[in-house]
C-alpha cells in the first residue's frame, strides 16, 4: 500500500544519471582524502605535543577544535549533503544547534566556577598528584618500552 | 517527474500553505535530520560536561597518550595509534556508505548492495576496536597504581595496587576519567552498534528488491545520515578524549 498524498514525488528528484554521478563521487573522494591528511595532521601533533610541552596551551586546543570543526564541516556538508540542499533547511539545522550550543559553552564556563570555591573544592587525595608527577619524570617511557 | 535536482517552480507566497515541501525534501528526510540534531545536542552536552570536568580536575586529569598505547599483535607502547585507525575505519565506513547512496540515486543495485556490504564490515570492524580498547583499558597496565580501596573485612580504606579502570577504581587518574570514558564512548558505541543493525536491516531490503520495486533508493539516504552522524559524533570524542 503507498500512501501519497498530492505532494511533489520529493524522493525521485535526487535521482541522477552516470555522467553527474561520476562528478559527485568525483568530489566525494576528494573530501575522503581531506578528511584523511587532516586526521593524520591532528594525530602527528597529539604524537609530538607532550614532548614539545605544549599540553594544555590554547594554541593547541584552538588547533585541534578548529581541525575537527573542519571535519565536521566536510562530514556535514558534503557526506551527509547539506550543501546542496536549500538554503533554508540549512539554516534550520545549523543555526539552531549552534547557537545552543555556544550557549552551553557559556553558561557553563560563566556559572560554573562555583566548582573552585573554597566549599566545593574538595581534596584531591595527593596519590593523584604524585602519579602525575612520576608520568611527567618518566616522559619518554612511551617510546618503545616494554612494560 | 523532472530530474533535474530541487528544482521546484512553486511561487514564494504558496510555500507554506500545504501540498509543497517547504524545504524541497520529502518528510521522512526532514525527520531524519531533527532526530540527528536532537542526538547531537545529547552528544554536546555529555562532551561539555566532559570538557567542564576535564578543565575542572586539569593538574591530576590522566594524559590520553599514556593511558591508550596499545595496538594489537604489538608488545610496544605506541600512543593514540589504534585509536587513530579507529578513525580512519569509521571514517572509510563514512566514506562507503555515501558511495552506496550515490549508486541508490542512479538506480544501481548491486553498487548499493557493494558499498553497503563494506559499509557493515567496517562497522563491524569499529566496534571491534572500540570493544578492544575497553578491554585494554579494563584489564589495566602490568605496574598498576596505588589507589584507596574500601576494605569489608577491616572496614575502611586501605591502599592498594589496583590495575585498570572500573566502576570504582581507576588505575590511570581520577575516577571521573573512567566514568566519562565508558558512559560517553558507550553510549557513542551503542549508537554505532544500532546503526549497524539499521544498516544491516536496509541491506537486507535492498537484496530483496524493496527499494526497487519502490522505485528510489532514499531510505537508503535515511540510514546513511544516521551512519554519517555517529562518525561525526566519533570525530568530537576522538578530539575531546584522546588529543586535548
Amino acid at each position: 500500500m503507498h500512501f501519497h498524498d498530492n505532494y511533489p514525488e520529493y524522493e525521485k528528484m535526487a535521482i541522477h544519471g552516470e555522467e553527474e554521478g561520476k562528478k559527485a563521487r568525483r568530489v566525494l573522494w576528494n573530501v575522503f582524502w581531506v578528511m584523511l591528511v587532516v586526521t593524520i595532521i591532528e594525530l602527528i601533533i597529539g604524537f609530538i605535543a607532550p614532548s614539545k610541552g605544549w599540553t594544555g596551551t590554547f594554541g593547541l586546543k584552538f588547533f585541534f577544535i578548529t581541525l575537527t570543526l573542519v571535519k565536521a564541516g566536510g562530514i556535514v556538508l558534503y557526506f551527509m549533503h547539506l550543501k546542496h540542499e536549500t538554503t533554508f533547511f540549512k539554516y534550520t539545522i545549523l543555526v539552531p544547534y549552534s547557537i545552543f550550543m555556544l550557549y552551553t559553552i557559556f553558561i557553563l564556563l560563566t556559572e560554573g566556577t562555583y566548582s573552585m570555591s573554597p566549599r566545593f573544592r574538595n581534596k584531591v587525595d595527593k596519590l593523584y598528584y604524585e602519579q602525575q608527577e612520576k608520568l611527567k619524570n618518566n616522559e619518554h617511557h612511551f617510546e618503545n618500552v616494554e612494560h | 517527474m523532472s530530474h533535474a535536482a530541487h528544482a521546484t517552480v512553486v511561487d514564494e507566497k504558496e510555500l507554506w500553505n500545504g501540498g509543497v515541501s517547504p524545504f524541497n525534501l520529502s518528510y521522512g528526510k526532514i525527520m531524519m535530520w531533527f532526530f540527528l540534531v536532537s542526538d547531537a545536542l545529547t552528544f554536546g552536552g555529555l562532551l561539555s560536561a566532559y570538557g567542564f570536568m576535564r578543565h575542572r580536575f586539569a593538574d591530576v586529569w590522566p594524559h590520553a597518550e599514556h593511558v591508550f598505547v596499545h595496538f594489537p599483535f604489538v608488545k610496544e607502547h605506541i600512543p593514540l595509534a589504534y585509536v587513530g585507525l579507529m578513525t580512519f575505519i569509521l571514517i572509510m565506513s563514512s566514506v562507503t556508505m555515501v558511495l552506496a547512496v550515490e549508486a541508490g540515486q542512479r538506480n544501481d543495485k548491486k553498487g548499493v548492495i557493494i558499498w553497503m556490504l563494506a559499509t557493515i564490515i567496517g562497522g563491524l570492524m569499529f566496534l571491534g576496536s572500540q570493544a578492544w580498547e575497553w578491554y585494554n583499558f579494563i584489564v589495566g597496565t602490568e605496574e598498576g597504581a596505588l589507589r584507596w580501596v574500601w576494605d569489608d573485612e577491616q572496614g575502611k580504606y586501605v591502599q592498594q595496587i589496583v590495575h585498570g579502570a572500573n566502576m570504582t577504581v581507576n588505575e590511570y587518574g581520577i575516577p571521573q576519567f573512567a566514568n566519562f570514558f565508558f558512559f560517553i564512548t558507550g553510549f557513542h558505541g551503542f549508537h554505532v552498534f544500532s546503526g549497524v543493525v539499521l544498516n544491516v536491516i536496509i541491506f537486507i531490503q535492498v537484496l530483496n528488491g524493496v527499494m526497487e520495486k519502490r522505485g528510489h533508493y532514499e531510505m537508503v539516504e535515511k540510514v546513511g545520515l544516521y551512519w554519517h552522524f555517529v562518525d561525526l559524533v566519533w570525530v568530537f570524542v576522538f578530539t575531546f578524549f584522546y588529543l586535548l
